[in-house]
């Protein structure tokens, strides 16, 4: 049917959803790039995805376990027993009155993902690692001004004028994840005189083009932002047109005796940043027509509530909120409910995931996902008994793997796992995969239909995209949308009355006047084009219970945390006596995060098209002080784990920290399997039973460690 | 002088790679099915070079390929006479057909640039993507670069639009047909 022509479609070869074309000839794909008409480019990744899409490795029938859990044994079954298995599991689970019970581990692709409709029909949740990726961003956002929280928000690089600051606090935008189309437009804009200023422990590619590279103490960004904001204050250089409108009134005065002793001097000894560049680039910011701030890994530590808090404080002192080149406050696309939707249950009641030991304390802060690394605790505490995962893969991305391998094998009395069915559906063989009971064949991008509008990421105008396969699937692989959609069929038909994923996204895209027939006639896009600025005008006002911006969280004055600590997060401040050196875990442009799809990809494994090596990185001036050579084999501890592996020295990253990229240890697949690299959350801690202080400041994150290097 | 060229602008190559798979996926280099990283033919690399010490560092980025020498050391070499320097283009060409893979142009290119088929016993390499340019097309590498760091066209009009840009030659690293150029300091 698409003989020797260029196909639009989206890829998935990470979260981003570029939008594409593919070139298929003789029924194969053979080329892929950026649709022009969305921005126009694609990275790597996606241009790999064919090896993902072709790999003999593909996963092409369902799978059930033969041995025990993280054996990884197992006999081909078919796909009516597959399903047979998931409806009888789900169905005792709900009788027994334990729906809530049931989690499923996924990125949503939408807010209306198939998947998640299912989950709401059985009463369950969904987690992802969301939450740790952003959740503190987008609550804090929230809670300040009220920003729809959407993923990442990050900041429309083409609209940044002339004299715009660009800010990259802890965050790697070169390596897309937005979309393929920000490394262009972070330079495009550098080449219109705006000024690019990375803020990171370690000197990458973003540093490397950057106007100036500040190297910062990891966690120290909410003290580095707070001694700005105290300095634009006392030498009243912010924007008091601005505050004086929006900002909700003693909110100012209470910033200002709040920032008295957050003096640039004081946050210096935090930050490790001089205090003469705190105050220089708080005069840059002042002076600039815009300022943007993006932060990820940053916000990732357990003070990552804190550094949102200061983030948006910032923002709103300088007046960057929804103008060009400041923060962008997008909307969503306005698609048509598919009626009746079932409700989705009550999280805070039944969700499994304040289990730390501050539980009531952390009952404060409120996530709308569960996160996944509270899946091993939840089971260890019996609230989580079925559990599927689409597009994860917990066990590299779970924060103390080990805790989670634990309780993936943990049984009780009788000898049954305490976890009773965990489904996983996979491309190509996953680590997670070997603790599955079931492992169900799933589509790559190429092979499935998919309606795209979030404003996920960098889609920020309302947008959508259709994802339409553009060759035959392999194997018996089904997508993990239409197997949901089939179980929901079975289970809850009055949900699921609509015929099949193509009809659910008809009728949703009949909101904006659309069909799927209508989009593939217009290329696979819509788009109003508009983005809008400073929307909070023609509202006149901002979506927070006020109205107005708020600064001082005053729902979180119980516990102490109604303005930001500038504290550096609690992994980092104790033990450094024993553990001297800060883990600095990083993501790279060629793998999707843990992503077995990428792990499994000859061609992002392969040291000329991608990365072969997962070394630590030591700066020379500590690698000399513990006697190591290059290329020595080290012991790195932490106070919960333990790896070997070789020693890299570069002058690209600050004394005092380790360097090590997240998402190698994969054991599974030929190709993921070659050499000893290691999986950063060997080394950090469980989250369920080694939260404390970071379940108050730190929303749900914490994917760093202090460590220790021995020969 | 008749010689269209690359020309790859070291302040916006960010080393992503993305050109490399492309022109792989475009050439058919790659065995999806089989392949196993170390294995694959490719006609670019990313090479990068980082100077100074923590915390003044500098770090440049760019794209290697065939270099479409003035005097191709590897025409020199075949004794097959495999490879030509087009007239009209300046693009060398290996031609598969009359390769019998003595892989002596291999050895003789200094830039490492030329990959070899074991299977067909021939050797190939980036050909500037002839069968494009002379349709009005650009190189894969060029269409596809992530950053916009490459550009295409007749080395003399390249020249005068990096000029233009305020951009300098780096002279040790154009000697041959392919320019790289970056903004001073
Ligand atoms: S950024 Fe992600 S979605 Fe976009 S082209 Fe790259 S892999 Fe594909
Ligand atoms: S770079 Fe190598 S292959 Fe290309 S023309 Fe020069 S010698 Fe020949
Ligand atoms: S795609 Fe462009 S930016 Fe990326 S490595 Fe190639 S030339 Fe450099």
């Amino acid at each position: 049917m698409h003989e020797n022509k260029w196909i639009p479609t989206v890829c998935y070869q990470c979260k981003a959803e570029c939008a594409i074309l593919a070139r298929v000839e003789d029924g194969v794909v053979r080329e892929v790039k950026g649709n022009p008409r969305a921005r126009g480019k694609m990275c790597v990744k996606g241009m790999a995805g064919i090896t993902t899409l072709y790999s003999q490795e593909r996963l092409k029938k369902p799978l059930l376990r033969v041995g025990e859990r993280g054996e990884g044994k197992f006999k081909e079954i078919g796909w009516d027993e597959a399903m047979g298995i998931m409806e009888k599991k789900l169905r005792e689970l709900m009788k027994r009155g334990e729906g809530h019970k049931f989690t499923y581990s996924m990125f949503p692709h939408s807010t209306t993902d198939p998947k998640w409709r299912f989950v709401n029909a059985v009463g369950g949740f969904i987690s992802t690692g969301l939450p740790h990726c952003d959740s503190a961003k987008i609550m804090a956002h929230l809670h300040t001004f009220g920003c729809f929280p959407n993923h990442h928000i990050a900041p429309m690089y083409y609209t940044v004028p002339r004299g715009g600051i660009m800010i990259l606090s802890g965050r790697h935008p070169f390596g897309c994840l937005d979309d393929a189309c920000v490394p262009k437009h972070i330079l495009d804009a550098k080449e219109r005189g705006a000024k690019l200023i990375v803020i990171d422990p370690i000197f990458r590619t973003e540093a490397s083009k950057a106007d100036w590279w500040i190297p910062i103490k990891p966690g120290g960004d909410a003290a580095l932002f707070l001694g700005m904001a105290s300095h634009m204050l006392k030498k009243g250089i912010h924007n008091k047109a601005f505050c004086d409108k929006w900002v909700r009134e003693g909110d100012m005065e209470g910033l200002a005796a709040f920032l008295k002793d957050k003096t640039p001097e004081a946050m210096s000894t935090i930050c490790e940043v001089p205090a003469k560049d705190i105050i220089k680039l708080a005069e840059m910011c002042a002076k600039a027509p815009s300022v943007s701030i993006d932060a990820f890994k940053s916000i990732m530590y357990g003070n990552a509530m804190d550094w949102g808090h200061a983030w948006s404080i910032f923002l709103v002192i300088t007046g960057n909120l929804d103008n060009p080149g400041g923060q962008p406050l997008p909307e969503i696309a306005p698609m048509a409910p598919v009626k009746p939707a079932p409700p989705a249950p009550n999280l805070k009641e039944l969700g499994y995931h304040r289990t730390g030991p501050n539980r009531d304390k952390f009952n404060h802060y409120n996530f709308i996902l569960e996160p996944t690394w509270y899946a091993a605790q939840a089971v260890k505490e019996g609230n989580l008994k079925v559990f599927f995962a689409s597009e994860c893969n917990p066990a590299l991305s779970e924060m103390g793997s080990g805790e989670w391998r634990k309780a993936m094998t943990m049984k009780d009395k009788k000898g049954d796992y305490l976890l009773e069915l965990f489904v996983v559906t996979e491309i190509l063989p996953s680590e997670t995969m070997k603790w599955a009971d079931l492992v169900l064949p799933d589509q790559t991008n190429f092979e499935r239909w998919e309606l795209l509008y979030m404003p996920w990421w960098y889609n920020f105008g309302h947008t959508a995209a259709v994802c339409q396969p553009v060759v035959k699937p392999i194997g018996e692989s089904r997508h993990a949308n239409r197997v949901m959609i089939e179980l929901g069929k079975r289970m809850f038909p009055e949900f699921f009355a609509f015929k099949d994923d193509v009809e659910y996204y008809d009728i949703e895209l009949s909101g904006v006047g659309m069909s799927m027939q209508k989009m593939l006639d217009g290329g696979a896009l819509w788009s109003p084009g508009t983005v809008g600025f400073r929307k909070y005008e023609d509202a006149g006002k901002f979506n927070t219970g006020s109205g107005k911006i708020e600064l001082e969280w005053r729902m979180y004055a119980d516990i102490g945390q109604q303005w930001p600590s500038p504290e550096l997060p609690l992994e980092f401040r104790r033990d450094a006596d024993t553990y001297p050196f800060i883990l600095v875990n990083f993501r790279t442009i060629f793998l999707n995060n843990t992503g077995a799809w990428s792990q499994n990809n000859a061609q992002l494994r392969d040291s000329v098209s991608g990365l072969d090596a997962n070394p630590l990185l030591l700066n020379p001036i500590d690698a000399a002080r513990l006697g190591i050579a290059n290329g020595d084999t080290v012991t790195v501890e932490s106070s919960t784990g333990k790896v070997r592996i070789p020693v890299l020295f570069t002058e690209k990253i600050k004394p005092g920290c380790a360097g090590l990229i997240h998402g190698f240890g994969q054991t599974m697949g030929k190709v993921a399997s070659r050499g000893k690299w290691i999986s950063d959350n060997e080394l950090i801690a469980d989250a369920g039973s080694h939260l404390d202080e970071q379940d108050l400041r730190g929303g749900e994150a914490h994917v760093s460690t202090r460590v220790r290097i021995v020969k | 002088m008749k010689q269209l060229s690359i020309m790859v602008d070291l302040d916006r190559c960010i080393g992503c790679k993305t050109c490399i798979v492309a022109c792989r996926n475009h050439y058919g280099l790659v065995d999806h099915e089989k392949s196993m990283p170390g294995t694959m033919s490719h006609y670019l690399r990313v090479e990068s070079q980082c100077t100074g010490s923590y915390p003044n560092l500098k770090e440049d980025y760019w794209v290697v390929m065939c270099q479409h020498c003035k005097k191709p050391p590897c025409i020199k070499a075949c004794e097959a006479g495999a490879i030509h320097k087009d007239v009209q283009t300046g693009i060398v060409l290996i031609d598969k057909n009359t390769c019998v893979g003595a892989k002596k142009c291999i050895e003789k290119c200094p830039y490492e640039v030329i990959q070899f088929d074991a299977a067909r016993t021939y050797a190939h390499k980036c050909s500037l993507c002839y069968d494009r340019v002379i349709h009005g097309q650009e190189p894969v590498c060029v269409e596809v670069c992530l950053a916009d760091a490459l550009s295409f066209g007749e080395r003399e009009i390249l020249l005068m639009h990096a000029d233009a840009a305020g951009k300098k030659v780096v002279k040790k690293m154009s000697t041959q047909s392919i320019l790289y150029v970056k903004s001073p300091g």
